[in-house]
């Protein structure tokens, strides 16, 4: 039983994509040449982008069919520009809280999903003196402690190191499991796709039409 | 009280002279805007004669044709100028700025001429100037306004849509960069009030000085005209930002800008 399906789906006649299931409970990779379309897909399946052909469906039934905002609340996209507040790790997340109505965790709970992403640094420190990879960690976290169904996760190694993305994607993956989160990643590196992969979905650059 | 001096038209020429100071400096700077320099002196020229030739005619014949006219071109003006300085945003988001632009305008410049002069809307007398400067300070607030919202909102891309993802709606996204445009946009108005009448004695009033009013009866006129312009940069750049940003996003909650 897929989780979400698609079925002649096409971005703004640029992005044609095939017919693609996505099974629950799995991490599913989808890779490709950069520009064949993998980061539309992800915000296409998180309703942020619409197509202009074709249907996708979530659980069933059209994805038009869910509220948008809750959908996204269910299939979070945790994007690649990974924007982070001014002010400490604390802050950051009482920020992306509160634009959700959300309570702030407390601060176990932040170390808890902080540990998760390698990011065990002080949830006091301030994030704009942080490096590209640190705050992708720290945003990664954040996303995941808003506690999804489905993550979406565009790049999510792109700025670390091979030994920290490795425990990173190991922690992310034996926690989705757990919870049984289903999570979808778009990567581009091979190695990690095939450690990590229960799924590969490859997309064809050539499906690009002028 | 004596008459205001007519100027012999040669005199008159002479501050033009300085222009050419102004000129030299930028050429010394290398501030590459001398034509701008010329087009905006012409353009200035012409059209304060041209808007002089028309007040004398509207003067001397008085007709509420006239003063309607004027009042709507000037809002028509104002509203093209606005929009084609900020050319990118979308088609509805252009006529929530004319609309709310005009009615604000239009509702202040009415409360002013009837309700606190008391003299009939028709009057070019004073309609004619105060709608000027009321709707010339609410175009500038709303250029300002506009501009401030759209830079933020291009700059912080990465923000808007972080929090898009994560499932903040579009509304509370987008507030915070309502609220930071009116209040940048009401500022220079704000810090002006605060030197009036030490730093500068404004413009209406010196006129009016300068034709022989009494200076408290102008002293009244120019706090009237300051607050009416203070209220009309607020309402109007709130009402074009308030309800232009509705116009950010679609059904799907998607912002399409």
């Amino acid at each position: 039983m897929s989780l979400f399906s698609l079925r002649g789906v096409c971005f703004k006649d640029i992005i044609y994509y095939p017919d693609i299931e996505i099974p629950e409970n799995l991490a599913t990779f989808i890779c490709g040449e950069s520009g064949c379309g993998k980061s539309t897909l992800l915000k296409l399946l998180s309703g942020v982008a619409s197509p202009s052909a074709g249907e996708i469906t979530y659980n069933t039934s059209s994805i038009l069919k869910y509220d948008p905002v809750m959908l996204r609340r269910e299939v979070l996209l945790c994007g690649q520009s990974a924007y982070l507040f001014d002010g400490s790790i604390t802050d950051n997340f009482a920020q992306y809280y509160s634009y959700r109505d959300l309570q702030a965790p407390t601060t176990t709970e932040m170390r808890k999903f902080l540990n998760i992403c390698s990011a065990d640094f002080l949830h006091t420190a301030e994030c704009n003196t942080m490096s590209g990879g640190e705050r992708q960690r720290i945003f990664t976290a954040i996303c995941l402690s808003l506690q999804p169904k489905v993550l979406l996760m565009d790049e999510p190694t792109s700025a670390l190191d091979d030994s920290t993305a490795n425990s990173v994607l190991t922690n992310i993956k034996s926690f989705c499991r757990h919870q049984n989160i289903t999570l979808i990643v778009v990567s581009h590196s091979k190695a990690i796709v095939e450690a990590f992969a229960d799924n590969t979905i490859t997309l064809e650059g050539g499906s690009r039409h002028e | 009280m004596n008459d205001v001096v007519v100027m012999n038209i040669w005199q008159f020429a002479l501050i033009y002279l300085l222009l050419i100071i102004v000129l030299i400096v930028m050429k010394k700077c290398r501030i590459n805007q001398t034509k701008l320099l010329f087009v905006a002196s012409l353009r200035m020229t012409v059209q304060l004669v041209l808007a002089g030739l028309a007040l004398t005619y509207i003067i001397q014949n008085p007709h509420p044709l006239f003063t309607i006219a004027y009042l709507f071109l000037m809002t028509g003006f104002a509203v093209y100028t606005v929009l084609s300085r900020n050319k990118d945003i979308n088609k509805r988001f252009k006529i929530v700025v004319g609309v709310s632009l005009s009615l604000t305008g239009l509702s202040i410049v009415s409360f002013f001429i009837l309700v606190v002069v008391g003299v009939s809307l028709f009057n070019p007398q004073y309609t004619v100037p105060i709608s000027g400067m009321i709707i010339g300070n609410a175009m500038t607030g709303v250029g300002l306004g506009l501009r401030t919202f759209n830079e933020n909102i291009k700059s912080q891309r990465a923000r808007i849509e972080s929090l898009l993802n994560i499932g903040a709606t579009p509304q509370k996204i987008l507030i915070p960069f309502v609220n930071q445009a009116l209040e940048t946009a009401l500022l220079p108005t704000l810090n002006s009030m605060i030197g009036m009448g030490i730093i500068s004695l404004p413009g209406m009033m010196t006129g009016q000085i300068l034709s022989g009013t009494l200076p408290m009866t102008a002293i009244m006129y120019q706090i009237a005209i300051i607050i009416a312009i203070c209220a009309v940069t607020c309402l109007s750049i709130f009402c074009s930002l308030y309800f232009g940003y509705k116009t950010l996003y679609n059904k799907r909650q998607q912002i399409v800008s």
